[in-house]
């Protein structure tokens, strides 16, 4: 009787180390961002869309460093030109596919449902007054003022390089080449 | 006695209608040159409050400045008539150079003509992007940004220069290149501009925290002694921090009236109630300032010393 005690309670002794260790072990395992490979993927569409930007930048003339407002216009036109050109297949979701979405909605829900959150949304969309349609590979509308896109907001989401900027477009968070003008994707329904 | 025909009756009113017409237009005219003449001469009215000795680098900053409303004009009316008794060759751009659309003729509209006169005089402004600015801007050739995001350069006498920096996507190469850049430079003053404030009361936006934080150390380390910044549309005076001059100055066509938070303990002197711009002065160590509303008074003044390497 007393052996089969003795026996239970070192069976019940060598449980506990077991359970401890795997939880040692298993904290030790490095913690993984559930968002990476959603971030990853973005990212690297997003090379697949610069390295297009600059192959077809190269083939224009270069903008002068002291242009004025029409060379500026004019070199915005053509190079926006030869963007939808070459995307002429382009359709929403190719850089915020489905999982993207996911994430930024997410994100979105944490700034604008957090603290001074109401005042940001009304920021961005302070000069919005027009509801206009957006086209993927379309041309930014130029009776819509680009919107401020404030810091809380780049925060969450994953660095743009210089080709590419977010910007929002009433509820709409979009990605513009700036220098081309043009709406490389956008996705709705982004504020909470 | 015989009443004039009804055709001669027509001719009688279209003659006078011609008249009135005549007479609103120029009086029309008369107001706009005596609103002008008004703002000049509260101008000269003002004792100056700056040094204005030669040999001294002199310039004017402004801030929010691109709407084309009423109110840019008049301050930019404000700054010919004060160029006429001190000649700044420069204008530093606080950003949001231009709001709204930004076709050709926006650039107009909303900057060439308003400072025409000043464009005119030679006066060269030198900008740096605010969060409404589109990236393209490095281009335009009044805004002698050199196709750059962020820039440096020296003022055209003593030892100062200026750095320009694009706040809206402060990254890590951007960081690198600012310290690169506050490191070499051995000029005895250091004045950074651009848009977003790492300090400021008003209550739309406030100090920016995490550019502060990645800024500041940066700011402190290589002496910079004078930071100007806009994005919310007042002017402040920022009570020096860790030895820097922070100035606010978003309200040069922009205004949040009444949006500087009363009595905030960073404030050493706010106006929120109108338009303004700021003259500056550098002489040697010191470096006096004025700030001048869009009716032309001056509503604030001061001298700073540059800081020194320890």
């Amino acid at each position: 009787m007393a052996e089969a005690a003795t026996r239970a309670r070192l069976l019940s002794s060598v449980i506990l180390v077991l359970l401890v260790c795997a939880h040692a072990v298993s904290a030790q395992k490095p913690r993984t961002n559930p968002d990476a490979a959603t971030i990853v993927d973005f990212m690297k569409r997003v090379d697949q869309y610069v390295a297009l930007h600059k192959k077809l930048e190269s083939t224009l003339p270069k903008l002068p460093k002291e242009a004025t407002p029409q060379q500026i216009d004019q070199h915005q036109r053509a190079f926006g030109k030869l963007i939808q050109e070459n995307r002429a297949a382009a359709k929403p979701g190719d850089l915020f596919t489905p999982a993207m979405r996911r994430l930024v909605r997410r994100l979105m829900r944490q700034v604008f449902r957090g603290e001074g959150g109401v005042q940001l949304k009304k920021e961005i969309l302070e000069e919005y007054t027009e509801n206009v349609p957006l086209k993927v590979n379309g041309r930014y509308p130029d009776s819509v003022p680009l919107s401020t896109v404030p810091p809380q907001v780049l925060k969450g989401l994953p660095n743009l390089p210089e080709q590419l900027e977010y910007r929002f477009v009433g509820d709409r968070l979009i990605l513009l080449d700036p220098a081309a003008h043009v709406i490389v994707d956008y996705m709705e329904r982004v504020f909470p | 006695m015989r009443l004039p025909s009804p055709r001669l009756w027509t001719l009688i009113c279209a003659f006078a209608a011609l008249v009135c017409c005549a007479e609103t237009t120029s009086a029309r005219r008369d107001s706009t040159t005596l609103v002008r003449t008004v703002q000049e001469a509260a101008s000269a009215a003002q004792p100056m409050q700056l040094p204005n000795k030669p040999d001294t680098v002199k310039f004017a900053v402004i801030g929010d400045n691109g709407t084309g409303g009423r109110e840019q004009y008049e301050v930019a009316q404000q700054m010919a008539a004060w160029h006429k008794k001190f000649e700044f060759p420069l204008v530093v751009m606080m950003g949001d150079n231009i709001y709204g659309s930004e076709r050709p003729q926006d650039f107009v509209q909303k900057f060439e003509a308003p400072y025409k006169p000043l464009l005119d005089a030679g006066v060269k402004f030198y900008a740096s992007l605010g969060n409404h600015d589109s990236r393209e801007q490095r281009y335009y050739k009044y805004y002698n940004m050199d196709g750059k995001l962020y820039y440096s350069f020296k003022a055209p006498k003593q030892s100062v220069r200026f750095f320009a920096f694009e706040s809206t996507y402060m990254d890590q190469e951007q960081l690198a290149w600012i310290e690169k850049e506050l490191d070499s430079s051995r000029d005895d003053w250091k004045i950074c501009f651009f848009h977003h404030p790492l300090y400021s009361s008003a209550r739309t936006h406030g100090s920016e925290m995490k550019l502060r934080a990645a800024l500041e150390p940066l700011l402190i380390k290589y002496n910079v002694s004078l930071v100007l910044n806009g994005h919310d549309h007042v002017y402040e005076r920022i009570k020096p921090q860790s030895g820097i001059q922070y100035f606010v100055e978003g309200s040069s066509g922009q205004l949040r009236d009444g949006d500087l938070r009363k009595g905030s303990p960073l404030t050493a002197k706010g106006f929120d109630t109108d338009q303004t711009f700021m003259l500056m002065e550098v002489d040697g160590d010191q470096l006096t300032f004025v700030a001048i509303s869009r009716r032309g008074q001056i509503v604030d003044s001061g001298t700073i010393a540059r800081r020194r390497t320890n």
